[in-house]
């Protein structure tokens, strides 16, 4: 914006400003309105969710699945997509510093005289881009679940060979449905129409590392891990 | 932008050059009395009235407070301001929400590593209303956050960061941070599993940054373990240093919104003084 | 630059020379610029002094060295098998109640190395990437953690995920068939000994330099 730009918006503003309304009682009205319906939704979320505490903290835990308040969600999947170690602190403080460096600086950057959204495609395609970026990274957060634990419906028979393979790590590296994690291994979700059931077996006596070998798993359980990984398909 | 007018245009002067609205008119309780009555006799009322009058015009006399009330809330806001104005406002009142139950909570809160969670189990099953207020607080937290979230993109779709109102942005964006602050180290003070972790994670997080990141860590754990001076360095930044600085930035944040003015819409132009404003 | 600055007359320290209003004969500071500096320095030097100290007080605990704590008695020597790894809850910050324990997954080493020469292995229940608590699944011989997707494998070295380095250990020692564990320590990728580092810091190759050792550890 030059001079000429400026003196042009001040001039229009002061325009629009002398044929206002006074911000009391008429804007003021507005905001208390609204200040009643945000304490309405306070109370109510409130009184309907409560503000219940979960079981006392314990570091010596080895079975809590900690989890972040939602408006996190986002940054907690960040870190969990970030799979090499050498960006670990990309994720943890690159980009969230980044992110708030762009927005401070903003005004610095974005210094165009145009004000109305639909004649500024750029910054209205990256506030999408933002959000959309958002919601899906924190849906995804919402949707993370614990390592041991597998949400897939099963038959009844083979439920016990989804509990051995919940129970077994597999999810640290590979993937059943929504559950897991994506990589290092490969996608179990569908593991059974890829590999006949020996070829399953086999790769739980001698895989190739860093996966370990479940030779000395129980043959019982053996038995209903392999049933279950062939049955998914 | 439009094309600049021709210097014959009567728009075509300095801002300061351009009449000033007139100040709007004296509330009645400072008007100048009228005459006394006839009468003698004043009724109860009357002299209640007078009596809070005088008490009105006592404290102006001595603190020239109208002039700044009057030309604070009686300022104009630009026609075209809708209901989408009402977020930081909406803000500032979740906030003080925030501040007013906060201050309840303290009262029962012990930030004692080995009593925090038993002292938040008091309150909510055993103070009257307990349970309420802090979920009052709890929630009051998130609905702060997205009325802030929304405050900010209104801000950024109609264009409000811009000239004049740099500064104003700046200043809105350092309360972001400053409000995510609140979230991050009112976490920890419930003391449960989810709140423990949360800042075991949190602080690591800041603990992973090259360099001076490990000091960050230490500083916000007071040591290199989570010790006995963890809970309280956190509830001491949650409850006095951050608010404090919220309260100041609000305070900047307003003085430059009223000295500014509140945006029009962008899609509200003035052509000419005196002709109504068009939708171009 | 322009000869014009090289020639010009160099500023009089004096202000009468410089025709300022009140100015005195002699006179190089004016009474009106004394006072802005008092004014600035005094109100600096007042802030200072209460800010410098709270600031030290916060910041003391950053720089201090964090006291040896005596060795703690986990158990029997015959409680921990070398084939698998055996979970010991033990208190390494007492006065702080639940939140001054740690869990210790402890087995005994039974092939010692000039590195790895402690009497058992005791690996640390802190995920080396941002410190969730990794649990051990013993069908897989394996450390998993529930936060961000890291896998270790049966010495605590990294298998996947995001994990910078191994687990962290813990010195041991054995006396009258008791085990005690000592200081925690941090592994890199050989499982060599290196100082104590935080969830997150890289202590192998390059990226070591950025996360230098520091007074606390």
């Amino acid at each position: 914006m030059d001079a000429r730009q400026k003196e042009q918006y001040l001039r229009e503003y002061s325009a629009l400003k002398a044929k206002g309304k006074p911000f009391f009682p008429y804007a003021v009205g507005k905001d208390s309105l609204m200040a009643c319906i945000v304490l309405i939704v306070i109370i109510f979320m409130s009184l309907i969710l409560g503000a219940e505490l979960g079981p006392k903290a314990d570091p010596t835990t080895t079975s809590y699945v900690p989890r972040p308040e939602w408006y996190f969600f986002f940054l907690f999947e960040l870190l969990r997509v970030i799979k090499p170690p050498e960006l670990v602190f990309v994720a943890t403080l690159g980009i969230p510093n980044i992110a708030i460096a762009l927005l401070v600086l903003l005004p610095f950057y974005d210094r165009g005289p145009e004000r109305r959204p639909e004649r500024r495609p750029i910054a209205m395609t990256a506030m999408a881009l933002t959000i959309v970026a958002m919601t899906y990274l924190t849906l995804l957060g919402a949707f993370a679940g614990s390592p041991t634990e597998i949400d897939m419906e099963v038959p009844e028979q083979y439920v016990y060979g989804k509990e051995i393979a919940a129970n077994s790590g597999c999810l640290g590296c590979h993937k059943f449905g929504e559950n897991g994690n994506d990589g290092p291994g490969p996608n179990l979700t569908t593991i059974g129409a890829r590999l006949p059931k020996q070829a399953i077996e086999r790769t739980l006596d001698n895989p190739t590392a860093p996966m370990p070998s479940f030779r000395d798993l129980p043959p019982e359980q053996k038995e209903a891990l392999v049933n279950f990984l062939a049955y998914l398909r | 932008m439009p094309k600049m007018p021709k210097p014959s245009n009567p728009l075509h002067k300095k801002v300061s050059d351009l009449p000033k609205p007139p100040m709007p008119p004296l509330p009645p309780s400072l008007r100048p009395n009228p005459k006394p009555k006839e009468r003698s006799e004043v009724t109860v009322g009357e002299a209640a009235a007078a009596g809070g009058t005088s008490v009105v015009a006592w404290i102006d006399e001595r603190t020239s407070g109208s002039g700044f009330l009057r030309g604070f809330l009686f300022r104009k806001v630009p026609k075209g301001v809708n209901w989408w104005y009402t977020l930081g406002s909406a803000t500032m009142f979740a906030f003080i929400a925030q501040a007013f139950t906060g201050v309840f909570l303290a009262m029962y809160y012990d930030p004692n590593p080995t009593v925090a969670y038993e002292s938040m189990r008091h309150i909510n099953n055993e103070v009257f209303l307990g349970e309420f207020v802090h979920g009052m607080h709890k929630w009051g937290a998130t609905v702060m956050t997205v009325l802030l979230f929304v405050h900010m993109a209104r801000t950024f779709v109609f264009g409000a960061y811009k000239y004049p109102r740099e500064l104003n942005w700046v200043v809105g964006v350092l309360l972001l941070m400053m409000t995510m602050m609140m979230g991050f180290t009112g976490y920890l003070l419930p003391f449960d599993q989810r709140s423990f972790w949360a800042t075991i994670v949190g602080v690591n997080l800041n603990g992973t940054g090259p360099m001076i990141g490990p000091y960050l860590a230490d500083f916000l754990r007071g040591g290199a373990e989570f010790g006995s001076t963890t809970l309280p360095r956190f509830y001491a930044i949650h409850m006095m240093l951050v608010p404090g600085l919220i309260a100041a930035l609000i305070g900047i944040h307003l003085y430059l919104v009223a000295k500014l003015g509140t945006t029009a819409p962008p899609w509200v132009k003035a052509e000419i003084p005196g002709q109504d404003e068009k939708r171009v | 630059m322009t000869p014009e600055k090289e020639t010009k007359t160099p500023k009089s320290k004096f202000t009468a020379d410089r025709g300022w209003p009140g100015a005195f004969e002699g006179e190089t500071v004016t009474r009106r610029h004394f006072m802005t500096g008092v004014a600035l320095g005094a109100g600096g030097i007042a802030s200072a002094m209460f800010a410098l100290p709270a600031l030290g007080f916060a910041l003391g605990p950053i720089f201090e060295k964090t006291e040896h704590r005596s060795l703690l008695d986990v158990g029997a020597v015959e409680d921990f098998p070398a084939d698998t790894y055996t979970p010991q809850v033990v208190t390494t910050v007492a006065g702080i109640g639940e939140v001054g324990k740690i869990l210790l997954y402890i087995r005994k080493n039974d092939n010692p190395t000039p590195e790895q020469s402690w009497p058992f292995v005791a690996i640390s229940n802190r995920c080396a990437h941002l410190g969730c608590p990794v649990r051990y699944i013993e069908a897989a011989k394996s450390f998993i953690c529930p936060c961000h997707g890291g896998t270790y494998g049966f010495e605590g070295e990294v298998t996947g995920g995001p994990p910078v380095r191994p687990l962290d250990r813990f010195e041991t020692y054995v006396e009258n068939g008791r085990v005690f564990v000592g200081e925690r320590f941090s592994v890199n990728s050989q499982l060599e000994r290196v100082p104590t580092r935080d969830p997150g810091a890289h202590v192998d190759g390059f990226w070591q330099v950025l996360y230098p050792p520091r007074p606390t550890t």
